[in-house]
């Protein structure tokens, strides 16, 4: 059953017609792969194509709706990822799971302790210390087992989750051969540590096969054995990396040619010398501090960073849902205050956070009561709450924003994420808005959707509404951006201009976002 | 929200196990379908129903009270001292009132220390549980006191309607009032959005604290009402008023449909287990089950509705 891979090497893992749905959302249909011993297969997509839900299947995180797994020619259906791990089936997050304040040697052995207790209590700390020693050596990684994992850096510990990944499966159950999991590693490496972070997936190659997730294409013909590209839950393609250019990759992913003007460059505002929508000073927090800006009608004001930098509680501080410990922000003309929320959205202010079902919606609750969330100031004037200007306001809204099968009366959760973040727009987009704060607005929404969602961006910025955008997608936050500031560990490290005529690539911005560079 | 959920069975369970229950205690007892026992459960009802029905707001919003009884006893207790303290005032139906704004005042006591000081609200109405029943209970000194006032008897014991109390007549206006509140106003609103998602009511700018206060307040007063029903309905105050109100509030609101985790049911719903609550209380007795037994039974109803209501929960239900 199992047929030969282009590389001729035996398959160490197979699915086939893999299908999966939540509620009405396909978010996976018949998709067939195969991950050859000893290779790396690189995986491409845009977010919300399905790659996170075929990850989660193989390691036994999500049950599949159909299709079938076959892993060393048997078949394979984990039910939790402890039984995927102890197969040999791995996987390499974005954020870390090393525990920081316990020694590298019990990270190298977590999870397998118990074939280091004696009588089922005394720990063996030598023969721990050996065989993660072991596992460093071979992965010709510099790093002293007996130190806590804290001690090292980003890159390092990645390195060591990747060692841990690929050797621990041989040295501590006898499993040769395991297959990992690598989930955008590298979305947080500068260029140094990912050329060393290639070096060690090439060396880790003769232990281990692979399946790597990653948003830098060349990076991925780098490195691939073959790349698989999905789209909107389908497989939309399988080629050798000689025969992947960025442009085939491209129109693989999105389905199209990408559209000079995805981000609608071209409707970008110049701002220069107009009104200020919004004073910022000093504002600090726990987790940011001493930020200020401002920002000017029209503009989108995009904010970048690693995850710790602070980026996501500035935005809930400027929008007042977490009031900051110190600073003040003023609305146009209006005298600087602390910002709080109930206040804020009566002057104009709108949040979209990221969390979308534990802060955006509620997913119980009809599409029209998640629209006039904000807005009991339209509908409930005197207290009384208006039933048919919010019906009617919602179906304005799906005929406004394209929501697919929306009906006023339908629970938000029969509605894709891409529907459902249309919602959360569409909710402040009835208001008369004068600032937007947007906490990575794009987050597991579909192709469609996305452009939806710059669509009206864009008609914001045209009407004067001055948006904030922090996001997590590089390219999203220099295409859409018309200044964007950088922040690290809580400070604002750099402010890059982004004009549509000469927008900064990636690489200008990371090494700004990374510690090494401070 | 709701229109779609009309078929499903928490809809058609309660009204299912309602007439279960009338037709195995019509069987069991000939005393049980007769019109003089209708006027006797119709007025106990009347009496949980206004009780129950601001509680229903508390636990819709994911708050639960567990005071109501406590109120009732205190708001019914200060009610009738006053009376007899002041007997050529002429009090009369003035008590009414002031029932409704004393229950007001605790509950509102109880949301304030709930929202402001982050103690989650069983513990807070645990507590004032304990504090309004002791303050209750040291005016009365732990003795009866009866009262005799003609007004009171027209304003719950008489039957405008033939074989109804006017207390029923005056817990279904009422709960047709809170129904409205519920379904058409501001403060219905919010409070189901708080229930579904406090976090996301957060966000959007809803003042979350201050309608948590105001839930609570609207359940210590509608238990104030129901003080001040229940006391001129028995003619008297004695420390077991409103003993009985902990479990069968809990226990109508949640049998009726109300989602113990919040955001799911409504007020409308606590009438049909108002209903099957006081069936069945009214049912054992006529049967001859005693009342520690029925104590048993009710526990395990109360437990069995929380069972068959989990599937339609989010998460863990925190108070």
């Amino acid at each position: 059953m199992a047929s030969a891979s282009t590389s001729g090497r035996p398959e160490l893992l197979k699915v086939s017609g893999l299908a999966k749905s939540y509620g009405p959302v396909r978010v996976l249909h018949d998709v067939s792969l195969a991950a050859p011993a000893r290779s790396i297969v690189g995986l491409v997509g845009e977010n919300g194509a399905g790659k996170s839900t075929l990850f989660n299947i193989i390691t036994g995180l999500t049950k599949p709706d159909g299709g079938s797994m076959f892993y060393r020619g048997r078949p394979f259906a984990p039910q939790s990822y402890g039984e995927a791990f102890a197969h040999g089936v791995s996987r390499v997050f974005q954020e870390q799971s090393l525990i920081l304040n316990v020694p590298v040697f019990e990270n190298m052995v977590l999870s397998q302790e118990r074939r280091y207790t004696r009588w089922g209590q005394f720990v063996d700390r030598r023969a721990m210390i050996r065989v993660a020693e072991k596992i460093v050596e071979e992965a010709g990684l510099d790093v002293d087992v007996r130190r806590n994992a804290g001690a090292y850096d980003f890159s390092r510990r990645q390195a060591l989750e990747i060692a841990r990944a690929c050797l621990a499966p041989k040295h501590l159950m006898g499993i040769e051969d395991p297959l990992v999991l690598l989930d955008e590693p590298t979305s947080a490496l500068d260029k140094k540590d990912e050329t060393a972070f290639i070096d060690l997936l090439t060396r880790m190659k003769r232990h281990a096969a692979f399946i790597f997730v990653s948003h830098r294409l060349t990076e991925i013909r780098e490195i691939s054995d073959t790349i698989v590209v999905m789209k909107d839950g389908r497989l939309s393609g399988s080629l050798l990396p000689e025969a992947a250019d960025e442009k085939t990759l491209h129109s693989l992913m999105v389905g199209r040619d990408r559209a000079q003007d995805y981000y609608q460059t071209n409707r970008q505002r110049d701002v220069a010398g107009g009104r200020t929508v919004c004073t910022i000073r000093n504002l600090s927090d726990a987790e940011f501090s001493d930020v200020s800006f401002e920002l000017g009608a029209g503009e989108v004001l995009g904010i970048g960073g690693l995850l710790d930098s602070g980026k996501s509680a500035l935005g809930k501080a400027i929008a007042g849902v977490q009031p900051p410990r110190s600073g003040t922000m003023a609305l146009k003309d209006r005298a600087p205050q602390r910002p709080r929320i109930g206040e804020l959205v009566r002057e104009g202010v709108g949040y979209v956070p990221a969390e979308r079902l534990v802060e955006g919606i509620v997913p119980a609750f009809s599409l029209a009561v998640n629209l006039s969330l904000p807005s009991s100031d339209r509908y409930s004037p005197n207290g009384i709450w208006r039933l048919g200007k919010e019906k009617a306001a919602a179906l304005d809204a799906i005929r406004q924003f394209g929501i697919r099968s929306g009906t006023p009366a339908i629970p938000l959760r029969e509605l894709s994420g891409g529907n459902q973040q249309k919602v959360v727009l569409a909710r402040w987009l009835q208001r008369d808005l004068s600032l937007l704060i947007l906490d990575n607005p794009t987050r597991g929404v579909d192709s469609g959707a996305k452009e939806e969602i710059y669509r009206h961006i864009r008609g914001l910025t045209t009407m004067g509404v001055g948006i904030v955008l922090i996001t997590d997608e590089l390219t999203e936050l220099i295409g859409l951006s018309n200044r964007i500031l950088i922040m690290q560990r809580g400070l604002i490290v750099a402010e890059i201009a982004a004009p549509p005529d000469a927008k900064p690539t990636e690489h200008d911005l990371i090494p700004h976002m990374l510690p090494s560079a401070a | 929200m709701r229109a779609a959920a009309f078929l499903d069975r928490g809809t058609w369970l309660p009204v299912g196990v309602f007439l279960s229950l009338i037709v195995i205690f019509s069987i069991a007892s000939p005393a049980f379908f007769t019109w003089r026992n209708f006027a006797a459960t119709t007025g106990e009802a009347a009496t949980l129903l206004i009780a129950s029905l601001g509680a229903t707001f508390v636990i819709l919003m994911g708050s639960i009270d567990l005071s109501v009884g406590a109120v009732v006893l205190l708001v019914g207790t200060t009610a009738v001292a006053g009376l007899k303290m002041f007997p050529s005032a002429h009090l009369g139906l003035l008590v009414l009132p002031f029932g409704a704004l004393l229950g007001a005042l605790l509950g509102a006591f109880n949301g304030a220390i709930s929202v402001l000081g982050r103690v989650p609200s069983f513990v807070v109405t645990l507590g004032s549980l304990s504090v309004f029943t002791g303050t209750a209970l040291s005016i009365l000194a732990g003795a009866t006191i009866m009262f005799d006032l003609p007004i009171f008897d027209t304003l719950s014991l008489r039957q405008t309607v033939p074989h109804l109390p006017n207390i029923a007549l005056w817990a279904v206006l009422l709960w047709l009032i809170a129904i409205f509140v519920g379904a058409r106003t501001r403060f219905g609103r919010f409070v189901m959005l708080i229930g579904g998602g406090e976090q996301v009511a957060r966000t959007a700018g809803i003042p979350v604290d201050r309608y948590k206060i105001y839930a609570f307040t609207v359940s210590g007063m509608t238990a104030g009402l129901a003080g001040i029903f229940a006391m001129s309905r028995l003619g008297a105050v004695g420390p077991s008023l409103g003993s009985d109100l902990l479990l069968n509030t809990l226990g109508a609101i949640v049998v009726g449909g109300t989602s113990l985790a919040g955001g799911g049911g409504g007020v409308q719903r606590t009438f049909i287990g108002v209903a099957i609550i006081t069936v069945l209380s009214n049912g054992l007795n006529l049967v001859g089950v005693g009342p520690y037994w029925q104590l048993v039974i009710k526990g395990f109803v109360v437990i069995g509705a929380v069972l068959v209501s989990q599937d339609r929960m989010r998460g863990l239900i925190i108070k």
